[in-house]
């Protein structure tokens, strides 16, 4: 029983990290239908970020979210002017296909440059808590488990709060929902989808943390594209909670795999999962229709 | 205020709109009539700005809004309630008004006009917080009339107002909108399938058949004449 | 090219030759179903490896290659009608996320059942030259762009194309679009499964799940992509550049072909939609078809 509860616990801080993971890719999704696949080398490279910062400021990796963020921020900017923005114009399929190729390249460039910069070492973010646990009614919960999940909720009700709370937040909902109308509002429509991308791309930074503080090398990029695809899906477009219980749901459904499947097809269980919600329910178990 | 000087509208190879010039004078409300496809939606949607025109221009006192940005037209002061309404589903009523009154002018005289518009459709002032997407047609309608009027134009565009709406509502609404245009002198312009109505409400009319403007004149000399009593009105 | 062994002595050359062949067999598959039918798969490599698998094993068993080849190419289409028609549930970008979730699926599974090396045993080592190698690569190659050649003039060619253009107008006009993109992908399948084998056939030595890696996935899309997808001629190019790129870089760290090769990626999406092939084209008649120009 302890042993299931362990595991379950692990589930619980993994589907936390699956949950900051798919945030950025989710916002970005939901308001302008781009589908960046990038993502995940944008999460890796702030992972980069992180083990820079500390290494040569002495920061704290929690505590270098101050810096990683807004520079984030800028990179999602700049990419989107650079790359994304033309793409705005097309019909809604060929926006979708075009941003999927394109951050296709962009994910190829950096886990291959990163590779060349950095090497495929694997890299960590050693701490004074890394490894340290809270033992409760025997069950071993992490430190760094805890953290990431107290983050993720705290970033996600961040966003709900924008969201909900400004004008901004409500006019990149105005978008998400009907980008034509939301322009008949007086809302530059052009520029929350350039806002929203960079915060899509800022959001990366928190999960970037949480890898940092693992071991990790310029392969992760891939994995968590992928884990980003599967809670997005499983969530369904346009919710915000349901990021964060489709991410739970992956976590938990992973770590019981491995108690009953075993460790070497942990991934498989969530994969498999992903393709039936992906034949028979797209629009997700979550949030309103694509 | 509203001047449109022979305008072309194509979308790729098929043109909609052929020299179309007409104008809207401060403090009126115009209708503009024809079947379906005439082209009437493709005039409101130039108009606000989603449509660039490949020739001809367009002037909202005096400034041209044809080579503007939707927004941007926004604030010049044309607001336009679509063609099936397009609320925000997902959000509350208020949200969908705050929305409508998003522009930085609005957003000073937001109190006074949120007043304003439940003053005007009281049904809307009971459910602010029920979501746009559970109401029934004729409140859609409203809040999408009173949406318009949040950013505080000084001409509203409407678009199909009666589709898919009961008679009496539809009857309702446009005595509303009447009554907005005389106490508030806001310059309305209508787009109208129903042409009897439409004709009845304004104070002036065109009739646009196949992207040509045919017909111009006040409300009663149109309903009179006998090209639109045999075309529209199913009468002789 | 057929006298090509002939002319040049140097084994260098032919290993060079033999992967041009492989990668524009590969590409010219995923063209089929990409390129023509518009379904893009991002998980190619779970039907290269199948071939490379069945074909490796009877092989080693003491199959002869010419009947260990179509073997493989046969258990790729097994495979496909298993789980690759049922995917066809999954429209669009969920198609592509979907094949890619499908691929690690299989490269998971075959790392864990097959974890190890795949050695090549003394009798297949002596049957091993390099220009058998050579001919049959070469010999799939001809016939791969043969086929997609016929493809393109054939009603089925064009059948399929209307399913990339518009595939709900291609349904209304009585177009079963299942039935072709079952069609697309059985053919798209048969030639990965080839291409599978020539790699078996090939690599002397090499961990079991190598051919099911993300790599053989990705690197045929952007060939197919940077070269021109949808042509006869474009993968072949793109073939020939991805090669030249891989060995102007072996010694580097990481894949700076890759890299290179993800930058004109991107440049051919936002600029050059018919690849390096249509570069001929606009030069010819300065018409902008860029992606971005086409009007709503």
């Amino acid at each position: 029983m302890a042993a299931l509860l362990q595991i379950l616990s692990y589930g619980v801080f993994s589907g936390a990290l699956y949950g900051l993971v798919a945030l950025g890719l989710s916002l970005v999704f939901g308001v302008m239908n781009y589908l960046n696949v990038a993502h995940g080398a944008l999460i890796m490279l702030a992972s980069y970020t992180v083990l820079w910062t500390c290494y040569y400021l002495r920061f704290d990796p929690f505590l270098s979210l101050i810096l990683v963020v807004p520079v984030f921020f800028v990179i999602g900017w700049v990419l989107f002017l650079g790359l994304f923005q033309r793409l705005l114009a097309l019909p809604e399929t060929e926006k979708l296909k075009n941003s999927l190729l394109i951050s296709f390249g962009i994910l190829l460039i950096c886990s291959n440059g990163a590779t060349m910069l950095w090497t495929a070492d694997e890299r960590a973010v050693a701490t004074s808590y890394t490894g340290k646990v809270i033992d409760l009614l025997g069950v071993r919960l992490p430190y760094i488990g805890l953290a990431t999940v107290l983050l993720a909720i705290i970033v996600v009700l961040g966003v709900h709060l924008f969201l909900t709370r400004t004008y901004f937040g409500k006019a990149i909902r105005g978008v998400s929902q009907d980008y034509e109308a939301a322009s008949w509002m007086g809302i530059n429509t052009r520029r929350v989808c350039l806002a929203s991308f960079a915060i899509g791309v800022a959001l990366a930074g928190f999960p970037g943390v949480v890898i940092a503080l693992q071991t990790f090398n310029p392969i992760v990029s891939f994995d968590l594209t992928n884990k980003a695809l599967i809670v997005l899906i499983l969530a369904g477009v346009g919710s915000l909670r349901g990021v964060l219980f489709g991410g739970l749901l992956l976590g938990v459904v992973e770590a019981a795999s491995v108690f009953f499947v075993g460790v070497a097809y942990r991934e498989v269980v969530g994969l498999l999962l992903f393709v039936l919600v992906l034949m028979f329910r797209p629009q997700g178990l979550g949030g309103r229709k694509a | 205020m509203l001047e449109v000087k022979d305008v072309d509208v194509t979308y790729g190879d098929i043109q909609a709109l052929w020299g179309v010039s007409f104008n809207v004078r401060k403090g009126e409300m115009v209708a503009l009539v024809g079947s379906n496809g005439a082209g009437k939606s493709t005039v409101l949607r130039t108009l606000s700005g989603v449509q660039k025109p490949r020739k001809g221009t367009i002037t909202v006192e005096g400034i041209r809004s044809d080579t503007v940005e939707p927004h941007k037209v926004v604030e010049l002061g044309v607001s336009l309630v679509p063609e099936g309404r397009r609320l925000f589903r997902d959000m509350t009523i208020l949200e969908n008004l705050e929305l409508g009154g998003y522009i930085g002018r609005a957003r000073r005289v937001k109190a006074e006009h949120l007043e304003w518009v439940f003053q005007m459709f009281p049904v809307l002032k009971q459910r602010t917080h029920q979501l746009a997407g559970t109401l029934s047609g004729g409140e859609q309608q409203m809040l999408a009339i009173a949406r318009g009027l949040m950013s505080d134009p000084k001409l509203l565009l409407v678009d199909e107002l009666s589709l898919g709406l009961a008679p009496i509502i539809v009857k309702n609404i446009y005595n509303t909108l009447k009554e907005i245009n005389k106490s508030r002198n806001v310059t309305i312009l209508v787009v109208e399938q129903n042409v009897r109505l439409a004709l009845e409400v304004g104070d002036r009319g065109y009739v646009i058949e196949n992207g040509r403007i045919t017909m111009e004149g006040s409300g009663k000399e149109l309903l009179a004449s006998e090209a639109i009593k045999s075309a529209y009105l199913a009468v002789g | 090219m057929i006298i090509a062994p002939l002319l040049v002595r140097s084994e260098y050359l032919l290993n060079l030759l033999i992967l041009v062949c492989l990668y524009a067999t590969l590409s010219h598959s995923w063209n089929i179903l990409g390129g023509y039918c518009g379904q893009i798969s991002l998980g190619h490599a779970t039907f290269f490896g199948a071939g490379a698998l069945t074909f490796r094993y009877l092989w080693l068993g003491g199959v002869s290659y010419y009947l260990a080849l179509p073997a493989g190419a046969l258990a790729s289409l097994i495979l496909a009608s298993a789980i690759g028609f049922p995917s066809f549930k999954m429209k669009g970008h969920y198609f592509s996320i979907g094949t890619l979730a499908l691929a690690m699926i299989a490269l998971i599974t075959v790392q864990n059942l097959l974890p190890g090396v795949s050695f090549i045993t003394e009798a297949c080592l002596k049957e091993y030259s390099l220009l058998t190698i050579y001919y049959l690569a070469f010999g799939v190659g001809v016939l791969t762009v043969v086929a997609v050649y016929a493809l393109s003039r054939s009603k089925l060619g064009l059948a399929l194309v209307s399913v990339r253009e518009d595939e709900d107008a291609a349904e209304a006009i009585g177009i079963n679009t299942f039935k072709y993109k079952v069609v697309a992908m059985s053919i798209s399948t048969v030639i990965a499964g080839f291409a599978g084998g020539i790699f078996a056939f090939y690599c002397g030595t090499y961990y079991h799940y190598a051919p099911f890696e993300l790599g053989w996935s990705f690197d045929p899309l952007l060939i197919a992509f940077i070269g021109g997808a949808g042509t006869v001629v474009g993968p072949v190019v793109g073939a020939v550049v991805f090669v030249l790129l891989k060995e102007l870089f072996a010694a580097s760290l990481g894949q700076v072909n890759v890299l290179i090769f993800g930058i004109v990626f991107i440049i051919t999406v936002l600029f050059l939609p018919k690849g390096l092939v249509g570069i001929a084209g606009i030069i010819r008649k300065p018409k902008k078809t860029s992606a971005v120009a086409q009007e709503r």
